[in-house]
């Protein structure tokens, strides 16, 4: 169905216009606390890839990795990041796939964290190199040596996975933008105009035009589902097919998947409370989202917590002379505060904070959210670090502490993160303008009726959960 | 048929000296690394030996185990590599090309045996220490994975010399570094695929066993216990 | 500025200026290939003689042609050379059969040592300032020369030293007859833990005054006393090659290994029992095994001869060593003093082997003497998998001086310090000559070595290295490292066989070096008159040739027909051996007035009460007395026990440190009343709790970038008390005390835990 196909009253033409304002205002206006904030986080991220440059110059020894704990911060962050991108495209396609309405403003934000958290996820197994300008032989391309890449090896898996799922993910993310610039072309002039009028690809609005839209978003619906599982169950095979006590365990790949699921909600929570209040996006961003997002992190938490609490378990009961140093090191050992600190902030906190109808309010899910994405940080490291530390004999057990490489590399990184969405949310329509009217459409004759579309927040269920949009 | 190149350590015989790892540090151009980055233990070892105590004072006993890359059958190095720098050569021996190599570390992590040991930053040698440097070993760059070769330049070698004189290598003409340097007798080298060679004859003692045997990783070096 | 930084920036300014000067770089090369036998990427081996410490092994050395940057004359050029790239053990050597230890192996970095000494260096600053100008050796000759013919003629008697750590084969000779031109020049010979307790021991009991050599291969029970054979002591490469054959080289026969030591060392971790005794009381324990023997009737105390004879109470047998006694002297049980007594009979062939920090006691004759005669009594002596003495090499010893020099008086560093600070001869010495030994470092700070030192108004170093003796020279005049030398040595011990290891240079020299030899010869020369009578030969290789020709007719390795011919093979061959086995020497008449020994205790220095330890400093594995501490390949090797690396430590046994509140790595202060020393705490289970042990040769103010302020040296805290037989240090008769003082900052190779169990690793 095509908005341009409905009937239009005049109350919903001035509310389409509203919107349209609302929503297109951070693109034309731009503030000083634009320039601030972008100079800022420039200012945070040029450091990292300094130190970056300076470790690829000096060699990885500046980093805190020693033998035998070859991987450190920089797969924590690899595997937090892939976590972190399946906020958008899983969700937002589940939510599609069941079509649930209330999705409708929550989907573009969700998928733009997708692409940029694996752009920056997807930088750091190249950043972990030995020798880091050699990272293309990796790619699978036919080279005048014929020599091919590994096809077994779990980290050609991920190459292929993590291009797949970036691959799709920007489809994902691109195909119903093609609307909103349409949008925007219209309404600019000059330079502006012009970029948008390459953009928007010529979409013209006309009927089999959104009919090859639509097509192409079920298909796509249907199409990332399978490829986000099985992106982070590859990064989880990374661990887990390598023979090393603590990582070598059939739970791993829906556990990471559960994770990831876990830690992008929570980002996905709090980048639309920062997106409400900086681009005062009250009246869209309501606390029903952040209710009904509240409650699928309750989900996932419950969920994370069984597989945290499964996969503990059978190690303990186990009792496998290799895995319990390591499975001790974090139990009681050194690693100790650091789980406990991860079982409080992805379960003790959020759980009753979410489990309870009047803590689920914004502020409520944000603070949960917060404590979900550093508890989940921490569950990365908890995997990558102790496992390393206590392999098979003894005799070569290691340990690790970052440096300031490492620290001012992963902070940069995120300062990265947080730039590329804020660019995002400056050249496009942080939520996406057509489907917002078209969840709205549906619902005309109540629309009509109130006089009022999504303001106060109290839209009934009904609006929200529609079924035909 | 080719070669199986395997190695037997006989723990009864090994009394801790470690001439060994000195040896194996003069013929490989295994670098030091300094005592700071030694402390973060980044030292370069492709052969180390384990030292575990048993019991307590005054019913103490110590045991040495000298441990090397054990060149498994079914080596979890290998099929990491998402570049082929670690492959299986068809004498059995776990190779790493160190051209191919692009320091993802996959492989050090995957090996149970901790034998891979990883240039954190390109090796110096304070000149004129220079000059030790064998010209028939490549000396490592930076970033790049390295590990015990059974002295593949000492095989290649004794085989270019038995080719010289029109014959087949004979058992003992292949001796690595650390075994050719081993005063108590306690490392021998040789082909696995001839059940007549020492090393074969010895691997099948009683006993015999392998490190870490129940991963399944078949290694080619048999430890024969103290008695 | 550190002074590190300091040489850097001096180094990097010395380079620029190099380049500066040179104009067009590249023509002011020298390119020149010196030796046409070498092909490029072919490997040569030649033959070598070990010099890391004094079994005199036998080397092979793989050369190889390279291009190495030399300065020749004050120029600077790129020549193509035959490089040493690896050194094993010769495979006809018998002492080391093709086998070499990690210390042997890491000689070739004494050779391309980035901090040895390039060529003769004159003082410029403060004596032990370290300022040094480069000379030319024509100059550095020619001050030495001035300065030694006064002393040739008409000056006082021991107006001239010879400083060394004990030389090999011919190089003895050289120097005695050398200093035989001086009247009544001394020779100071230092070598930290000696033997000299043992080889007077093997004199009394055996009539033999050298370092017992056994046959392990043959053994089938071997009980040793404190020595680390399969370490550091004596053979160590022979005793590992026996080790190994002992215990797996007879199918069906495996020979038992008992070690009696109050700390585990690499050898006694090796023991199939492994008893720590009270240090200093191991002489009773062998004592009290004779006992069992003998009163059991199990072997007649005669049977002991003269080696039983030293001992008194031997023929009554021996009523005040008896299980019980001796177990509440020594703290091993009665019962396993018995046991072990029957089994070292029962086993058929046994050895008894002492050496280490039993004769480093005040008593430690009496331990030897007492070792002895168990050895004796256990039949072992001059019999297959026994022990026994290698015969000399069979030549003529009075030629070895002219007829109408006096042998030069041998004395200790003690004595010559003593003999330079006592006021009643002042000024008595006036050059002082220094190979190799390094007292400044090494012996105990009572001695006054250093005062002493600073007393001598001329003192030549021949070192390799600046260390904190030759750190005091006011002339260097540097050696060729030994793969440049020629090199000879008949071992002491370690074979049967009559033995002379030889070898030509096995490369040109890298810097501009001198061999010692062939300096002392050129000196004579200018000197003329005596000097130069005494020493004829033209180069060190002449004679060595004239020495070792005549060996052409005894029956040996090596078949000539002429004497060049002879010479030929010996250097090709590495030396020359003889090809029967002579069998048990024939003792030397036993020396007759000598009263047998009674029970004797040792001394500690310091009481109980305020110093609750005794200190055990131990030859290091890696570095023996701290020679080696420059070699980064053995700061890099983890001491096996400990795992640590360029580092020291003080090794505590755990439950003594968790008394004192100490951890692993915690920082530590050892002192006695003769000094302190800091160093990190090792918990160790192989230790006795009232124990404190430390490995030596760490802790050098002045021994190149590797070792120069590293770790701490034990010696800082010995007591400068005597054996008293001899007037060797007893190194291991200091009381000390402990505290904790801090963090350390210990380096472990392991980053495991110490308590693991190996029977979980396999299967």
């Amino acid at each position: 169905m095509a908005p341009n196909s409905v009937t239009q009253t005049n109350v919903i033409d001035q509310e389409a216009e509203r919107i349209r304002e609302d929503l297109l205002r951070p693109l034309f206006r731009t503030s000083w606390r634009f320039y601030t904030v972008v100079g800022v986080l420039v200012a945070i991220g040029l450091p990292g890839l300094a130190a970056f440059i300076y470790q690829s110059y000096s060699g990885l020894g500046v980093a805190g990795l020693s033998n035998p704990v070859f991987w450190g911060f920089y797969i924590t962050n690899f595997v937090f990041w892939i976590g972190i991108s399946h906020a958008g495209t899983l969700i937002s396609a589940i939510l599609r796939l069941v079509n649930a309405g209330w999705r409708r403003p929550v989907t573009r934000c969700a998928e733009a964290i997708t692409v940029f958290a694996l752009v920056i996820g997807g930088q750091f197994p190249v950043i972990h190199l030995g020798r880091p300008w050699l990272f293309f032989w990796l790619i699978p391309y036919p080279s005048e040596r014929h020599i091919w890449p590994n096809f077994r090896s779990p980290l050609l898996w991920d190459f292929l996975a993590i291009s797949t799922y970036i691959t799709g993910s920007v489809t994902f993310l691109l195909l119903p933008i093609i609307p909103d610039w349409a949008t925007v072309r219209d309404r600019s002039t000059g330079l502006r105009k012009r970029i948008y009028t390459v953009l928007a690809l010529g979409w013209q609005g006309t009927p089999r035009e959104w009919h090859r839209l639509e097509t192409a978003m079920s298909i796509m619906t249907v199409a990332i589902i399978p490829v986000a599982v099985s992106v982070h169950s590859i990064v989880s095979w990374d661990f887990a097919m390598a023979l090393v006590p603590g990582w070598h365990s059939t739970v791993f790949g829906p556990y990471f998947v559960v994770g990831a699921i876990f830690s992008g909600i929570a980002a996905l929570i709090i980048a639309m409370a920062l997106l409400r209040k900086f681009l005062h996006l009250e009246e869209y961003l309501t606390p029903v989202h952040f209710n009904n997002l509240g409650k699928l992190l309750l989900l996932m938490s419950l969920l994370w917590f069984y597989f945290v609490f499964a996969e503990r378990l059978t190690v303990w009961y186990g009792n496998e002379t290799a895995e319990m140093p390591g499975f001790w090191s974090v139990q009681r050992g050194q690693f100790a505060g650091l789980f406990w600190t991860m079982v409080a902030c992805n379960f003790l906190i959020p759980f009753p904070i979410l489990a309870i109808k009047k803590l689920r309010t914004i502020t409520g899910t944000v603070i949960a959210s917060a404590t979900v994405v550093v508890g989940m940080w921490l569950e990365r490291f908890l995997i990558v670090v102790p496992s390393l530390e206590h392999k098979f004999l003894p005799y070569n057990w290691g340990s690790y502490r970052p440096t300031w490489v490492e620290i001012t590399i992963m902070v940069g990184t995120a300062a990265g993160m947080v730039l590329l969405y804020v660019l995002f949310a400056k050249f496009v329509p942080i939520i996406s303008m057509w489907e917002l009217r078209g969840g709205e459409h549906a619902t005309a004759a109540e629309v009509a009726a109130r006089g009022v579309v999504g303001r106060s927040g109290a839209v009934p269920d009904a609006t929200l959960l529609g079924t035909n949009g | 048929m080719a070669h199986q190149w395997g190695m037997v350590i006989d723990l009864d015989r090994c009394t801790g000296c470690e001439a060994c790892v000195v040896a194996c540090h003069a013929e490989n151009n295994i670098a030091t690394v300094s005592p700071e980055e030694a402390a973060r233990g980044r030292t370069m070892h492709w052969i180390h030996v384990e030292r575990h105590w048993e019991g307590e004072y005054p019913n103490v006993r110590a045991r040495f185990r000298p441990v090397l890359c054990q060149q498994c059958g079914a080596a979890p190095c290998e099929p990491v590599c998402p570049t082929y720098a670690s492959y299986h050569t068809a004498e059995g021996l776990n190779a790493q090309v160190y051209n191919r190599c692009i320091g993802t570390r996959y492989c050090a992590n995957a090996c149970p045996y901790t034998v891979r040991v990883f240039n954190w930053f390109s090796p110096e040698w304070d000149k004129p220490l220079h000059l030790q440097l064998n010209p028939d070993v490549s000396v490592r760059e930076g970033g790049v994975m390295e590990k015990c070769t059974f002295c593949s330049q000492r095989i290649t070698a004794a085989e270019i010399h038995a080719q010289a004189e029109n014959r087949e290598l004979r058992d003992g003409d292949v001796t690595p570094a650390c075994v050719q340097s081993c005063p108590a007798g306690a490392m021998v080298f040789g082909d696995l695929s001839d059940p007549t060679s020492q090393v074969s004859r010895l691997a099948r003692l009683a006993r015999g066993s392998k490190l870490l045997e129940e991963l399944g990783t078949l290694p080619a070096i048999t430890y024969l216990e103290r008695e | 500025m550190r002074r590190r930084d300091f040489l850097k920036i001096a180094a990097v300014g010395g380079a620029a200026v190099t380049i500066d000067g040179c104009g067009d770089h590249a023509t002011q090369l020298i390119h020149f290939i010196p030796e046409e036998t070498l092909i490029p990427g072919l490997a040569v081996w030649r033959p070598g003689v070990c010099n890391q410490c004094s079994a005199g092994c036998g080397l092979q050395v793989k050369v190889m042609q390279g291009d190495a940057e030399v300065v020749r004359n004050g120029q600077s050029g790129l020549i193509k050379m035959g490089l040493a790239k690896k050194l094993e053990g010769n495979p006809q050597h018998p002492v080391n059969h093709g086998k070499l230890c990690a210390r042997g192996q890491a000689g070739l970095q004494v050779t391309y040592n980035p901090d040895r000494i390039q060529q003769p260096l004159k003082r410029t600053g403060e004596r032990g300032a370290g300022q040094f100008a480069r000379i030319g050796w024509d100059e550095a000759i020619e001050n030495l020369v001035t300065h030694l013919s006064p002393l040739a003629s008409e000056h006082p008697p021991q107006s001239l030293a010879f400083l060394t750590r004990p030389l090999m084969g011919q190089r003895r000779t050289l120097v005695e007859r050398f200093l035989s031109g001086f009247n009544g020049a001394q020779m100071v010979s230092f070598e930290p833990f000696d033997d000299s307790v043992l080889r007077e021991a093997n004199r009394l009991s055996f009539g033999h005054s050298q370092l017992p050599t056994f046959d392990l291969a043959r053994s089938n029970y071997v009980v040793c006393f404190g020595a680390d054979f399969l370490g550091t002591w004596n053979s160590p490469v022979a005793h590992n090659v026996g080790y190994g054959a002992m215990r797996q080289g007879r199918p069906g026969n495996r020979g038992k290994f008992v070690q009696v030591e109050c700390r585990m060392s690499q050898t006694g971790a090796n023991a199939d029992e492994w008893i720590p005794a009270q240090l200093g009381t191991e002489g009773h324990l062998a004592l009290a095994f004779a006992h069992v023997i003998v009163n059991e009737h199990l072997v007649k105390a005669e049977s002991a001869g003269t080696a039983g004879s030293r001992i008194d109470g031997w023929s009554k047998g021996l009523p005040d060593y008896s299980p019980d006694a001796v177990a509440r002297k020594t703290g091993v049980a009665a019962e396993i003093i018995t046991r072990l007594a029957r089994e070292m009979v029962t086993a058929g062939s046994g050895v008894a082997i002492v050496g280490g920090a039993p004769l480093a006691q005040t008593n430690g004759l009496f331990t030897a003497l007492a070792v002895n005669a168990l050895n004796e009594l256990l039949g072992g002596v001059g019999r297959p998998g026994g022990v026994c003495f290698s015969p000399g090499l069979p030549l003529d010893e009075s030629k070895r001086r002219p007829a109408n020099a006096a042998e030069p008086r041998l004395i200790s560093v003690r004595t010559f310090a003593e003999q330079v600070l006592s006021a009643r001869e002042p000024d008595t010495i006036k050059v002082l000559l220094v190979n190799g030994a390094n007292p400044v470092f090494a012996a105990p700070t009572g001695w006054r070595v250093r005062e002493a030192l600073d007393k001598v108004p001329f003192i030549v170093s021949f070192g390799n290295f600046l260390d904190e003796t030759s750190n005091l020279a006011d002339l260097i005049l540097p050696d060729h490292s030994y793969l440049e030398s020629w090199m000879d040595d008949v071992p002491e011990s370690g074979t049967v066989d009559a033995v002379l290891s030889i070898a030509p240079p096995a490369m040109l020299s890298l810097h501009e070096t001198r061999a010692l030899p062939d300096v002392l010869l050129d000196v004579s020369r200018h000197l003329g008159g005596e000097a130069s009578k005494a020493l004829p030969w033209k180069s060190y290789e002449e004679m060595l040739q004239a020495t070792f020709t005549p060996l052409r007719h005894s029956v040996g390795s090596i078949a000539a027909d002429t004497d060049e011919e002879f010479w030929g093979k010996l250097k090709q061959q590495g030396g020359w051996w003889s090809s029967n086995r002579v069998g048990p020497p024939k003792s030397s008449p036993p020396v007759a007035s000598f009263a047998p020994v009674k029970s004797e205790d040792p001394t500690w220095d310091g009481a109980a009460t305020e110093y609750p330890f005794q200190f055990l400093p131990y030859v290091s594995q890696q570095f023996l007395d701290g020679t080696h501490a420059n070699l980064s390949w053995l700061q890099e090797l983890p001491e096996v026990l400990s795992t640590a690396i360029w580092s020291s430590w003080v090794e505590i046994n755990p439950q003594t440190a968790a008394r004192l509140a100490i951890g692993q790595g915690d920082l530590v202060e050892v002192s006695s009343q003769h000094g302190r020393v800091r160093a990190p705490a090792v918990l160790s289970p192989g230790i006795a709790p009232d124990v404190l042990a430390m490995p030596a040769g760490q802790g050098h103010e002045e021994y190149g970038r590797y070792a120069t302020g590293r770790g701490a040296n034990p010696v800082h805290v010995l007591a400068p008390q005597m054996a008293t037989a001899t007037g060797s240090l007893a190194w291991a008769s200091t009381r000390v005390k402990v505290a904790r003082v801090g963090s350390g900052d210990l380096i472990l190779f392991s980053g495991g835990p110490t308590e693991f169990r190996a029977e979980k690793l396999s299967r």
